[in-house]
């Protein structure tokens, strides 16, 4: 490959990484939660008892449902597994006259039109609280921002980060050398092969996470196969995923099949858990149930679905199998998301997606190690170099205290707070805004040092909350042999020790300098902001 | 007098390469690569919906693959009308089966 290549490569690999990188780091840390969105929805919830019994949850939500919603438009449950405290409801009532009946009937965002139903088939009451499913949506739909425009900006992030991945590797000629080489202690160096290290190391990762995040986006970011096509894009939709045309009301009541003995017998017929129902027109001669497969067990996220008929139990419809193309995206959408993954595969997930993370933000930090061993005055850089350096502390030290503050808003907010789980979200962006602020008034390696501190810090501090402050917490769960309180206090535990660890590694840091008579006075400088620190 | 004027022309053809690289590699690659997606979903013989899906599949990665194409030829001017021959072939096949056989 000629050097003119390489370079220009490495030209669109530095800025295509800087432009969105601060973007790309909140969109890599946030996902690389996600991971845990089911874990962390129980974990942000501890009065709930984790689910033992599936289907009696399930006798309990249909119930619920017939006292509170008998004549609705449709009914929609979520149906509990190991990981999920309870049954989520959504229904949907009957349009009014005028008012348009939407193609699916899921009611989906209307907070009155919902429920949880325990573990004991009771509707359960837990703090109001988004758990999990805020790193999740965050992760493309941002905050306090139109969600299309966020998609468009992560989309185009998501792009650029293709981009950089691929010149990064063009970048890079001795690519496996590299992996191996690690040296410590050597300045811009070290940064680099920090930056190769997670790079190299999940590189198969980070090609599959970016492209397949591309594609969960596709139809925003690419409609133009799809208009060459067809005239509308539901069309296209229709043709790919068939479903049966929703049911027209009668008017004759008839009772409604017990949802549960559906439950067993779709499971038989598709091959899989069922992950989630829905009923239109229950309690009427019109009614149907189609049961989807749960995602948990397939790498399409495009669950195959069966329906039946609502008073008699008998099936009426069942989805075909895809086509090849179909199945290709639904299965790349499937290993983006990672919720066909058990335990030890979404350990594996995480630790990638952590490395991933480490890779932008060792990739934003090197562009300032290596320009400043450039500068004309390294101790007066100009101003876009100052922004770039503080804007780096203030999303790679900030955001992670704002994302500790949520863990701590979920524990300490009271429970009758109005609007608590917006609150909880409200306290990540305000600590995070100090932290900013914070981030732009200090000199870099004092904010590097305390933003890391005090993130370390909560971080430690929130599993021993959880101990004194929670009935329900690592070692009562133990007893029962649940792992999972335990698992997240630990990771807590790990990344504070881990935070804390970097904090000091950067407060005792002496930056390295080519030019030997600026040492003396750069160094005296930095002995003073550690007898300060 | 005459070096300080070599210099300045020198920047500034930098600068409209530079310019060029990046309006190739940006707006022109994804107009490149999405009249790419139509015209490999109204030619692929495969079931419509199928096409459609193939072609936005492989038109994302196109998308990359101009951004590196654009940064990698021998000039910005090169990539430029490179680019627009490419993005003129997909548009033309894309509007002659689109005009002969329409769509649904």
């Amino acid at each position: 490959m000629s050097k003119g290549i390489r370079q220009s490569q490495s030209t669109l690999h530095t800025w295509s990484g800087l432009l969105l990188g601060w973007l790309l780091f909140l969109v890599f840390l946030t996902g690389t939660i996600a991971f845990w969105r089911e874990g962390l929805n129980r974990y942000m919830r501890p009065e709930l008892a984790r689910v033992e019994r599936p289907l009696t949850v399930l006798d309990g939500a249909q119930r619920f449902l017939d006292r509170k919603a008998p004549d609705a438009k449709s009914w929609f449950i979520a149906l509990p597994n190991d990981q999920v405290p309870g049954a989520q409801l959504f229904w949907q009532p009957q349009p009014k006259k005028g008012e348009r009946a939407g193609r699916s009937g899921g009611g989906r965002g209307r907070r009155d039109n919902q429920a949880l139903i325990g573990a004991d088939g009771l509707p359960a009451t837990a703090r109001d609280t988004r758990g999990g499913e805020f790193f999740y949506r965050f992760h493309f739909d941002l905050y306090y921002m139109p969600v299309i425009w966020a998609r468009w900006l992560v989309g185009i992030a998501a792009v650029m980060m293709l981009v950089a991945i691929l010149t990064g590797i063009v970048t890079h000629k001795k690519i496996f050398r590299d992996f191996f080489t690690l040296r410590r202690g050597k300045g811009q160096r070290s940064w680099l092969d920090g930056h190769n290290a997670t790079a190299v190391l999940a590189l198969p990762f980070h090609l599959m996470i970016t492209y397949t995040g591309v594609v969960t986006l596709m139809a925003l970011l690419m409609p133009w196969a799809t208009v060459a096509n067809y005239t509308d894009q539901t069309k296209l939709l229709d043709a790919l995923f068939p479903h049966v045309e929703a049911a027209e009301r009668t008017g004759k009541p008839v009772p409604l099949v017990r949802l549960s003995a559906l439950v067993r017998d779709a499971e038989r017929r598709l091959g899989g858990p069922i992950g989630s129902l829905e009923v239109s027109q229950p309690g009427d001669a019109a009614a149907r149930v189609t049961l989807f497969r749960s995602p948990t067990t397939l790498l399409n996220t495009r669950a195959s679905s069966i329906v039946y008929a609502g008073t008699s139990g008998k099936p009426v419809w069942q989805s075909p199998a895809p086509g090849g193309a179909a199945a290709t995206a639904g299965v790349m959408i499937g290993l983006h998301a990672g919720r066909f993954a058990d335990t030890a595969l979404r350990w594996i997930y995480f630790l990638c997606g952590v490395a991933g993370t480490l890779m932008v933000a060792s990739g934003l930090v090197l562009w300032t190690v290596k320009r400043r061993e450039k500068l004309p005055d390294p101790a007066r850089p100009h101003l876009g170099f100052r922004v770039v350096e503080r804007l780096n502390v203030a999303v790679i030290a900030g955001f992670p205290l704002g994302v500790a503050a949520l863990f701590w808003a979920n524990r300490l907010l009271p429970a009758t707070m109005l609007a608590r789980a917006q609150w909880e979200v409200h306290m990540l962006f305000i600590v995070w805004t100090a932290a900013i602020v914070l981030a732009l008034a200090c000199k870099p390696q004092h904010a590097w040092s305390s933003l890391f501190a005090l993130t370390g810090v909560s971080l430690l501090l929130l599993p021993a909350f959880n101990l004194v402050g929670t009935r329900w917490n690592a070692i009562s769960s133990l007893a029962v042999g649940d792992l999972l309180p335990l698992g997240v206090d630990a990771s807590m535990l790990a990344f504070g020790v881990g935070y804390l660890w970097l904090a000091r590694r950067v407060a005792h840091h002496v930056p390295q300098t080519r030019n030997f008579r600026r040492e003396r006075p750069l160094t005296t400088e930095h002995m003073m902001q550690e007898v300060a620190a | 007098m005459i070096a300080r004027a070599t210099e300045q022309s020198v920047v500034m053809r930098r600068r409209i390469d530079n310019t060029l690289r990046f309006a190739a590699a940006v707006p022109l690659g994804y107009a490149v690569a999405s009249l790419w997606g139509a015209a490999l979903a109204r030619v692929l013989p495969m079931a419509r919906s199928e096409a459609t899906v193939t072609g936005t599949l492989v038109a994302l990665l196109l998308c990359a693959v101009a951004a590196m194409y654009a940064y990698g030829a021998r000039s910005g001017w090169r990539a430029t009308w490179v680019l627009l021959l490419l993005g003129a072939v997909a548009g033309g096949i894309t509007w002659m089966s689109v005009t002969t056989a329409g769509r649904v």
